[in-house]
Order: structure tokens, then sequence, then C-alpha cells
């Protein structure tokens, strides 16, 4: 191509760069446009689905953006860390970032907005969903998605093995999974997350349920207690001796996942959340003989988390922020909750999952193990800090010695004297 | 050709085994994403299996997705134009002139750890209003360009003899004159080489379209993320989208190969 | 030598008109009309996040860069450099893994410029071919190479079980997790060495080099005393931008180990721990401290390589 022809074409963009920088570029004016973050979710879907609906009837007009999770939080880093104004409503998760969102200043306070309309009824949110997105007594998010860690198990292998059904305690769960690992080799008896950071969630639930917890009520580190050490010593011993060969130390939910759906693990504690993954015949080689039970009961009985995982919440420095809450009660009323409920996503209201309407479509078991879950959950999957990351690597440490067979008492030690530096260090 | 029949066949063995194992993996990923998800974690599957077109349905079904290849190819394109304007001549003049420091300023950008620069970038743009337009993705794709081809091209100028400017001058050219009519089409297969290149990054790039972009003006590789969801990867539809992706980029490699080549011919007319 | 160049007749059939007075002053000052403009552009959008970095390093920046912080001066820096837990094997993996896929690159990257040197027939299709590991998403590269080095349902291991080796970890192993990164790497990169290897090479003339051949020099011969020579801008080129992206390689290591570079930092090199430090701990004044640690460290690279083959 002649020398001025490419000189031609460069200029060009030169030219619209130029333009372009001034005009399309970022905040609209006009508070009736509202810039909305969310992640990628069953519950984005259905939402997105039903926005045109909520612009016409509030005439506002909504700006969206939807991003995987991960990216979701580098850009919420970054944007906030500016601390501009271009984005209004928030969807986050309260147990990874809400405490350091809230202490930043970084979340409106919507004390009086969601108790100022009747028929929104804030009353019908369950309890420990709200104590999560509750800072000092204020108000700064509304829980959109609940999760439980329920036990995924694989009907056809439990009957095969002679079993009457699922395990109900952690120590009926050893024994079918090491009898099933037996009968059938190339399947592992269990499956989880391996991660050092990804695990903690998972692992908490074993944590419960053994009587031990993270911290004492003083805010101490209550790793010392020997039913931690118990907890930790079953959760990387059911992966050591009945787990995948070979396993990866830093599998989260994705891989430990795709094993199950290949076939090759009986059973696997996860989130509830992530069930279609798991009964969804595109996806998952065993969709048909996949079910679900409560997590199996220790020595405390059974104690699985119950907690909110995403929460929406208003920039506190959004010009937009009435708006802005107009989206979010509409979002979290009554009505757009059942639907996503029937969608597959759990909800945060009680009424919702009172009513029939909203418990159709799912599996029964699901249901079965949901509601139980509910009445006995624990209201945190991981420590409850500003410092989310450090405190789960910290406490996820132990996790992956017991997985790989490393001294798991001194490795709880250790952890349990950095956790406890870490939480006076935090105060 | 002076080469032996042996030096021949070994020739053709060693491009053929570099060319498998360059394009294996990715023959693997446009064979995944014509399989269901979980044909694509059965090891079984690998070769043969039952296609599907599902995925690529998705994909292109996906609200806005060409507009996405829009956005990715409007900003790659002129990121890479408007750092070629400013880098071929920088590149000419301090090959010239031996102006390494100066050269080491533009490759400081280069240098720079990319997390430095998110949030005080932000800011910045934030201020001016230009966030979420295409100005501001250009100008962070060419501060990553620019010293690409600063660099490659000062390593092609370097191998071409003063002596060609010289005698232009000679016949009354501007030293500028010279380089326009001398030096610059000589150096075409040096400006196709790094134009690709510096392509190829822009079109990749993640990290600034994710902070810097609006949702109008989301390019590719953030768009791919739709497929990673919370609770669930569409693996088919990563797979379908990363290759509908990468099909932009084949043809204007191909292209581009044009200029590459035509630096046989030029080669031999050199002293 | 300088009968081969096409000359231009004279300027009036070139069809240039006399020089106005604004361009003489142009072809004077050339030497900065022509470098300026990168320069500066590149200066005006690297000036204000340089400072604020090392702003940040000198504070106790954490959870919010807005909040209250203070100057601690060199505390930071003290507080790094004698982090034996996670700084210096960052450096030591950041050197490790920045030697052996530059070394691999360069050497693979110079066989294939060197095959792909003469014509023939199809090399367009297999330039082609070779460029597609840089194309191809990154994003995707890294989870789809995260797939195929499962230990169990990867396809890695179902090659190997073909011809009788038994399946490896891969990336789940402590110790095998840095070296399959660095496989990776050196898939994906050697092309880009290779592209610009091979710009300089069609560049250089044939006849040193066919001169040596009839003076009766080996293949080898041949190669290291003429090509490589005439080849060595080119070379240091390569090197060096190679290089830098090398140091700073994150894509990779994020995509197929995940934050933290694995439960025990098996991949964590400098610009992973930045990054984890930035977007993970929210420590943003041991993050700034970091990576203007880093910063330096490349700019010593750079110097040394620079100087050494430089005109």
């Amino acid at each position: 191509m002649k020398r001025s022809t490419f000189l031609g074409l460069a200029l060009v963009p030169a030219a619209a760069t130029a333009l372009s920088a001034c005009s399309d570029g970022g905040a609209s004016s006009g508070s009736t446009t509202l810039r909305v973050i969310l992640a990628n979710h069953v519950w984005t879907e259905a939402i997105k689905a039903a926005i045109p609906d909520f612009e016409k009837s509030s005439g506002l007009k909504v700006e969206l953006t939807t991003l995987g999770e991960d990216q979701l939080s580098d850009q919420y880093n970054v944007k906030l860390n500016a601390g501009t104004g271009d984005l209004d409503v928030m969807m986050y998760r309260p147990l990874q970032e809400g405490k350091l969102f809230a202490k930043n200043g970084w979340m409106a306070d919507l004390t009086s907005k969601s108790k100022a309309d009747k028929a929104y009824d804030w009353a019908d949110f369950q309890e420990s969903p709200i104590k999560a997105t509750t800072y000092k007594d204020k108000v700064v998010g509304v829980p959109i998605i609940t999760e439980r860690e329920v036990l995924y198990y694989r009907k056809d292998l439990v009957q095969k093995a002679g079993f009457a059904g699922p395990p109900k305690t952690l120590d009926e769960l050893k024994a079918q999974a090491a009898k099933i690992a037996t009968d059938n080799p190339g399947v592992a008896g269990f499956v989880a997350r391996t991660g050092k950071s990804p695990a903690v969630t998972q692992f908490s639930s074993f944590l419960y349920s053994y009587g031990a917890d993270w911290t004492t009520a003083d805010g101490k580190s209550a790793l010392d207690n020997p039913k931690a050490l118990d907890a930790y010593k079953m959760y990387g011993g059911l992966i050591k001796d009945y787990g995948p060969k070979n396993v990866s130390t830093d599998m989260s939910w994705p891989q430990a996942m795709a094993i199950f759906q290949q076939g090759q693990a009986a059973f696997y504690t996860e989130a509830d959340s992530l069930y279609k993954n798991a009964t969804d015949p595109t996806k998952s080689k065993v969709a048909d003989t996949v079910g679900f039970a409560q997590f199996p009961a220790g020595p405390a009985g059974s104690k699985p988390y119950n907690i909110p995982s995403w929460a929406l919440g208003v920039n506190k420095a959004s010009t937009n922020q009435d708006n802005a809450w107009k989206f979010i009660a509409w979002a979290t009323s009554k009505e757009m909750s059942l639907k996503t409920q029937q969608a597959g996503v759990p909800s945060a209201r009680n009424s919702v999952w009172a009513n029939p309407e909203g418990v159709k479509g799912y599996p029964k078991d699901i249901v079965d193990a949901t509601l139980a879950s509910v009445k006995v959950g624990v209201d945190h999957d991981r420590p409850v800090v500003v410092k989310v990351s450090q405190a789960r690597e910290l406490v996820g440490a132990p996790i992956v010695d017991a997985i790989t067979g490393k001294d798991v008492a001194a490795s709880v030690a250790d952890a349990h004297k950095k956790f406890d530096a870490f939480l006076a260090d935090e105060k | 050709m002076r080469t032996s029949p042996a030096y021949r066949v070994f020739r053709v063995v060693a491009i053929v085994l570099i060319v498998v194992a360059m394009l294996l993996p990715i023959i693997w990923m446009v064979m995944s994403s014509f399989k269901t998800n979980i044909d694509i974690f059965d090891t079984a599957k690998t070769i043969f299996f039952a296609p599907t077109l599902a995925n690529y349905t998705t994909v292109l079904a996906q609200a806005n997705y060409l507009k996405f290849v829009w956005n990715s190819f409007l900003v790659a394109f002129a990121a890479t134009a408007l750092s070629l304007l400013l880098g071929v001549p920088a590149a000419y003049s301090m090959s010239r002139f031996s102006m390494n420091k100066s050269a080491l300023v533009v490759l400081m950008a280069r240098v720079i750890p990319g997390v430095s620069l998110l949030v005080p970038w932000y800011y910045v743009f934030s201020n001016l209003r230009m966030v979420g337009g295409y100005g501001v993705l250009i100008l962070s794709h060419m501060f990553v360009s620019l010293p690409l081809i600063v660099y490659i091209m000062m390593g092609f100028f370097d191998g071409l003899p003063t002596e060609l400017e010289e005698s232009g001058e000679v016949d009354g050219l501007t030293p500028l004159g010279a380089f326009w009519h001398l030096t610059l089409p000589l150096s075409t297969p040096g400006v196709a080489t790094a134009g690709v290149l510096s392509f190829i990054f822009s079109w990749n790039n993640f990290m600034f379209a994710l902070v810097l972009a609006g949702a109008n003006t989301k390019t590719l590789p953030v768009a791919i993320f739709d497929f990673v969801g919370y609770a669930s990867i569409d693996w088919g539809g990563l797979m379908a989208a990363s290759s509908v992706v990468t099909l932009p980029i084949m043809v204007i490699a191909l292209f581009a190969q044009k200029y590459v080549v035509s630096g046989l011919t030029a080669g031999a007319t050199k002293g | 030598m300088n009968e081969q160049v096409t000359r231009p007749a004279d300027r009036t059939t070139l069809g240039i008109k006399p020089t106005p007075g604004w361009a003489r002053w142009v072809n004077e000052h050339r030497k900065w009309v022509l470098a300026a403009p990168a320069m500066i552009f590149v200066a005006a959008l690297i000036v204000f996040p340089l400072v604020w970095t090392m702003y940040l390093s000198l504070t106790d920046a954490e959870g919010s860069v807005r909040a209250d912080k203070e100057f601690i001066g060199l505390g930071n820096y003290l507080k790094v450099l004698s982090d034996t837990e996670r700084f210096w094997p960052a450096v030591g993996r950041t050197a490790l893994f920045t030697v052996v896929v530059l070394t691999f690159e360069m050497i693979f990257g110079m066989v294939i410029a060197l095959l792909l040197r003469r014509s023939f027939k199809g090399e367009r299709l297999v330039r082609l071919a070779i460029l597609m590991p840089l194309v191809a998403t990154p994003v995707a590269v890294g989870m789809m190479w995260r797939l195929i080095f499962d230990p169990n349902i990867g396809l890695a291991n179902a090659a190997l079980a073909l011809v009788k080796i038994p399946p490896q970890p891969w990336l789940a192993g402590q110790y095998t997790a840095l070296p399959t990164t660095m496989l990776i790497d050196i898939w994906q990169w050697t092309p880009m060495v290779a592209l610009i290897l091979l710009a300089g090479l069609t560049s250089l003339s044939d006849e040193p080099d066919e001169a040596a051949q009839i003076d009766g020099a080996s293949t080898w011969q041949r190669f290291w005393h003429v090509t490589l020579p005439l080849l060595m801008p080119t070379v240091i080129v390569a090197l060096l931008l190679r290089g830098i992206d090398a140091l700073k390689t994150f894509d990779i290591l994020y995509a197929t180990k995940g934050k933290g570079g694995g439960s025990y930092h098996e991949v964590e090199t400098l610009n992973v721990y930045a990054y984890g430090l930035s977007f993970d701990y929210n420590e943003y004044g041991v993050s700034s401290t970091v990576l203007i640690l880093f910063f330096l460290i490349i700019i010593g690279c750079m110097w040394a390589l620079a100087g050494r083959g430089k005109k």
C-alpha cells in the first residue's frame, strides 16, 4: 500500500480518538441513567430479562455491566479506590468484601430507605443474611442470594454398595466413601475443594459440626480448640485417603465439580447454589443419579453455613442514590424474589421459601436439604474480618497440609499463632 | 539453491513438527468448541465425538457479540496505527542519532508493571470524563505498543546503512525526504512485523479494557468472561468465543504477511 | 555497495518542490522533532502513576488508598527486603522462570527463523500456523492448558498413558507446577521471538553467507561467525522485549494457579505477588513497595543487557 495512503489511514484514528475522547465517555449526564454492575450469575440473567419492565415503570434507564466474579472484584478495587461516582448499584459479596467496603465508607446507608415502605417488608428477610449486610447497626446492603453447604452424592453408587441412603453423620460418610472407593477402582470416594483459600468456606461446615469456630467470643483465634484439629483431620483425611489420585492442591469448585460431573467421585460437599452443574445433562454425566442430602452431622450436630453469597449495595459516592434504591427495591421485592427463586436462585426472603410456587422446579431433595439447613445454619462460612483474603490463607493452610499428609497438628498450631497475631493486628 | 537434499528433508520434517506443536492445542480448542460441555472433560471423546453447533449459537446470539468484535478491531487498529505514526519516526531518529537514553524513556512504558497503572489512570481519566469511551482504551493500548514498535524498528534501522540516506541527500533530497522516499520503503518488513505484533497485543489486552471500558466499548477478552459465571462455567461457549475471537486476527495476519515477505526482495537490493 | 540501491534520478523527476522555510527548520531539528512525540506521550502517561506508587510505598496504606495513612518512610522497604517467606522466594522464582523461558525461546525462535528464512511452498500458511499461539486469547489459553494438564481428566496424562508413562501431577505438583508453566510460556511466546528474528534475517543480504559457503565454512560456522553477528541488533531487541515481558509474566500464572500462585505459592513471581498484595490483601503500601523494587530490578537487568550489546 502506498505510504501516503497508509499515512492517511493512520490519521483517521487520530482524529477519531480526539473526538471520542470528549464524547461517549464516562458518566452520563442527568440522573435518570442508572449505572448498575452485576456479577455473572443465574440471578443476573433473570433480572436482566426483567429490566425493560423496570425501565418502563420507573422511567429510568439502566446501564448494565456484567462481569465474572474475580473481574468484578478487581473493578471494584480500582473504581472505589479512585473514589469517583461512576457506579450506582453494586452487587457484592457481604462476607468477602462487605466489611472492607463498609469500613472504607464506600457503602451508602440504606437503613431508613429499607424500612420506609411497609409493602417492601424488610422483616421478611432471613435473619442471618441481614446480619451480614449490616455494619455497625446500619444497613448497607440487601441480600439477594443465599447458599448452604450440602452433600452431593451418587445414588447409584450408594445403592450398589448396599447402603440404605446417604450418610447422616461424618463418620458414616467416611465409611461409605471408603467402601465405595474400594469397590470401584477409578472412582474416588470423596472430592471437595482443595485450594488453600477456596476450601475454607466448604471446610467451615466441618469445623462447626465438630463444635468449633474460627474465633472466640472476644475476637481471638479459636483454632487451638482440639475439636478444630479433628475437623481439619477429617476434611483433609477424606481427600487424602479417599480422594482422587494425584489430586491438585489448588482446586476450586470448577475443578472439583468437573471431577464429580465426570462420574469420578461418589461424594462431594459443596454449596447448594451450584447444584445445577450436577443436574444439567449437558454438563454432567451423572445428572440422573445425583442426589442431595443435608450436611452430615459431626459430634456437635449438623451445622452447615447459611450465608448470603451476594447482596446489592449503593455506592456512597454515587450522585444518584435515590434512583439506585428504586432499582434495588424492585429487584429485591417479593415479586422479583419469587421470580429469581423460580429461576433456580435461593433467595433470602422467608415468604418466598414458604410459598409452594417458590420451590417448584427444584429437585425435591435439594429443597429438603435447604429448608433443614436454614434452621440450623451458621451465619458465616469464613472468618468475619476486614482482611478476608489473608485470613482465609492463614486458616486454610492446615487444610492443604492435611490433604498432602503433612503434620496437621503442627500446622494447626502454627496457623493458630499466626491467626491470633493477625486478629490482634486488625483491632 | 545450494542446500543439500539431506538438509531439505530435515527442514521439511522440522517445520512439520513445529507447526504441529504450535497448532495442536489450538486445534484442540477449536474442536472443543464443537463439543458439549460433558464431552470436553471426557478424554475418551477427544477425537471422536458428536459435534454440536450449540456453542456457536450461544456466542453469536448473545447480545452485542459482534459489537465487541468491532470494538476490539477499532481499538487495536487505531492504537497500532497511531503507535506506528509516533513510533517509527522516533525509532528512526533514535537509531540514527544513537539516542539510547531517550529510547529507554520509551521502554519504561513496557517495564512498569500494569498493576501500578490501574488506579492512578482510572482516577485521572475518570476526572477527565473519559472513562468508557474509545479514546482512553486507544491511549492505554498505545502505551503498550509504542515501546514494542520503537525497539523493533530501532533494531531494523540499525541494520540499514546510513549510506542509503547519504546517497539520497547527494541527489538533493532533504534528510527527511530521504527517510520518506528511501528508508521507509525498505523497512516494510520491520513495520509489518511491528504492526502485526502490536495489533495482536492490543487485541488480546485484557487488564486495561476491564477497568477503563464501558458497557458499549467492551472489547473481546473482557466479553469472554461473560461465559465464566459464579455458579457455572460454560466451557463450550468459552471455547467457541475464543475461536471466534481468533478468526479476525488470522485474517489480519494473513494480510500482513505480504509485507513481511516483501523484505525478501528488498533485502536483495541492498548493499 | 551503493550501486544496487535504487537511485532516484533527481528531485524534479520525483516531483519534489523546493524546500519551504518551515521544512528546513524541521529537517534541521529532526532529531527531536521525530523522537519527541513518542517520548512525551510515554512520559505524560507514566509520570503520575510512577510518582503515586513511589509515594504510596512510603506510607502504610491499606484497605483503601484514600483512607488515613501514615508516612512511614522506608519502613515498608525494610519489611519487604527482610521477608524471606514471600518476597525473596518470589524474586527467585521470577529469576528462574525468566532465565529458563528466555533461553529456550531465543534458541527455538532462532531455529524457527533460520528454517523459515528461505522461501518455500506453503510458507504463508506455516507462518500463520506459527502465529497461532500468540494470537489465541490468553484467557482461554490459560483455562485450556489448565484443563489439558488436569491430572485426572486432562489430555496430557491421557496422552502419556498411551506411551505407558505414568501420570504426572503437572500443574498440581508442588515442584512441577513452575516447570509446567514454563512449558506453556515457551509454547506461547517462541513465535514472537521467531517473528522478530525472521524479520531481521530477511533484511540481511545473502552475500556474506554465500561467500562464506564458497570459502568452505560449515553450517555452524556460517551461522556463528557470519549470520549471528549481523543479526545482533535484532537479537538484542528480541532479548530485551521478551526479557521484560518474561519478568512481568502474569496471565499464564494467574490463569493456571489462581491467586497467590497456588496454595504453596508454587508459581508466585514478583508480579503475581504484587497483584495479590494490591487486589487480594488491599495492602497498598506494601504492594507499592514491591512494585517499585520490581521496577528497579527490571531496570537493572536492562542496564546490564543494553550496555553490552548496543553499538
